[in-house]
């Protein structure tokens, strides 16, 4: 395959940055998205250039480092997967491909297609926890979890924290990352001491980093790689309410 | 009292709230204007009753003006913080499978506002058709009201007028075709049992609400209502 990339090319986050195109030939069809921009990267090692630099680990699908926007669309066009499992097959011989870096402002960009998502560590600092006593743990049969709540506190668990819904939103809104973590420990026997005071601290925290708000257009929950229903935001103002309500 | 502000939930939950009231106040507006189908007697006694509620009606205006005003702040708010959130936009961006009404309600909301400014001019101070506005109806009973009747009709026999009228109630149910399933969403109301029904609860009652106010333009044009002989 040859291809046309139109990829984001920024110094440093003081640096102003443009889009800089790219042929790429002799791409196979059978490689993952980010094994193309490897290729491309050697080449441009090879002509003494600056590779571009790009977030990932696992590439798996199950770190949430990898990002990228593909032609307008989160982890690319196909759904429910990331930047590393989607393969180039996806794309036709020739076609334009524009990449380019998570944009809001909580995610400033680091270099190139990297962003730094400390903001999401700092919400998780807030409240993505239990707070347990140390010791030896309880035994896990002790406490029941009715199958209907492990569900879905499992599937609010998925989340891996990549930061698609906030790229994909057009308020650049952490909703569903948010929401996600607070159902995965809110909906369990464990996570309800803290429950209340759990989700005004992640929501403060949220708002204070300057995300966006949240208007339920839900492009979140059709770009997110994990498939995070935008049910646990609904959640998360269920609980924000009781909370601000009632006290904790 | 404005501290909801300090939280995007809570001005959300706001909107939606003072949303909630403000189509309560467009189906009962509605309801209301439908009268004029019934001729000029039910519907001019149905405005000097609304009138004759006094206190209770200055009541009821104040609330509204509470609702409309919460509305905007948070609204003005949010848009704020959210156009703050990507200072540097995509080159590239597609809406995956958000609606154009949900990406619009700032504008369509915008839209609106202008509308109903234009709206209390010509209906409520009587200064957009003066000539228009001091028409007197004596009812059955003999008293003498203001004639709101024959003031509809020569207000939708004006193009500029119904052609904005027809514009603004469009962009009213396109707001609510998103706004009504979003504050349920909002309120924290959300269950795969009733997504669907809230869903379609919500286009069809901004769809009634479209039919039902145009359709006093269109049975006005259609001289369904008309002016009557000697009334005026
Ligand atoms: C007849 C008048 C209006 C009615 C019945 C109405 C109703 C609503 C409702 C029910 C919501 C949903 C709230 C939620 O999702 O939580 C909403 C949202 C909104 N409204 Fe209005 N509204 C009206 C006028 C306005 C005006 C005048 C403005 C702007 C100046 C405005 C701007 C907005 C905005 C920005 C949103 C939030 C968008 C979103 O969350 O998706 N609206 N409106
Ligand atoms: S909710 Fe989905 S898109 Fe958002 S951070 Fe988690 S996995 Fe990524
Ligand atoms: S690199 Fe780990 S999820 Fe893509």
């Amino acid at each position: 395959m040859k291809l046309l990339l139109k990829i984001w090319r920024q110094q440093n986050s003081e640096t102003e940055g443009k889009i800089v195109d790219y042929m790429l030939d002799d791409v196979s069809p059978d490689m993952s998205f980010l094994e193309m921009l490897d290729v491309l990267n050697e080449k441009l090692i090879h002509k003494g250039e600056e590779p571009v630099a790009f977030d990932h680990d696992c590439r798996e699908g199950i770190c949430g480092a990898c990002s990228l926007m593909i032609n307008g669309v989160p982890h690319g066009p196909e759904k429910a997967t990331t930047t590393c499992q989607l393969h180039m097959r996806k794309f036709t011989d020739g076609q334009e491909i524009v990449i380019e870096p998570w944009r809001a402002a909580p995610f400033p960009v680091i270099k190139d297609l990297v962003v730094d998502r400390g903001s999401f560590d700092r919400i998780i600092q807030k409240g993505g926890f239990i707070s347990a006593s140390t010791g030896s743990a309880q035994d896990g049969n002790t406490i029941l979890v009715s199958k209907i709540d492990a569900d879905a506190s499992m599937d609010a668990a998925a989340c891996i924290g990549c930061g698609a819904c906030v790229a994909a939103c057009k308020n650049g809104s952490a909703s569903l990352f948010v929401a996600a973590k607070l159902s995965h420990l809110g909906l369990l026997p464990q996570g309800q001491p803290e429950r209340s005071t759990r989700v005004l601290a992640m929501v403060m925290q949220m708002d204070e980093e300057g995300f966006g708000s949240c208007t339920n257009t839900y492009d979140c929950e059709a770009a997110c790689p994990k498939g995070i229903s935008v049910k646990n935001i609904a959640r998360m103002n269920r609980d924000y309410l009781k909370a601000s309500l009632f006290g904790v | 009292m404005l501290g909801f502000l300090r939280s995007t939930i809570l001005s959300k939950i706001v909107m939606a709230v003072s949303g909630a009231a403000l189509v309560g106040f467009l189906i009962a507006h509605l309801t209301g204007n439908l009268l004029v189908f019934a001729g000029p007697e039910k519907i001019n006694a149905y405005g000097q009753g609304l009138r004759d509620l006094g206190p209770l009606l200055w009541v009821l205006r104040i609330g509204l003006l509470v609702a409309v005003a919460l509305h905007i702040i948070s609204s003005i708010f949010l848009a704020d913080k959210n156009r703050t959130a990507r200072p540097v936009s995509y080159s590239k961006k597609k809406s995956i499978q958000s609606t154009i009404a949900s990406r619009t309600m700032l504008f369509s909301g915008i839209t609106i506002l202008t509308f109903v400014a234009y709206h209390l001019l010509h209906y409520t101070y009587g200064i957009v058709q003066p000539e228009f506005y001091h028409g007197e109806y004596m009812l059955h009973d003999g008293r003498t009201v203001h004639d709101i009747y024959s003031m509809m009709i020569h207000g939708f026999t004006n193009p500029f007028i119904t052609v904005s009228y027809v514009l603004a109630v469009t962009f009213v149910c396109m707001h609510l075709n998103h706004a009504i399933a979003s504050a349920f969403q909002t309120l924290g109301f959300n269950h795969p049992k009733y997504n669907a029904k809230i869903k379609m609860f919500g286009v069809g009652l901004s769809a009634i609400l479209w039919v039902g106010y145009l359709s006093i333009p269109a049975g006005i044009m259609a001289g369904v209502v008309k002016l009557i002989e000697g009334a005026h």
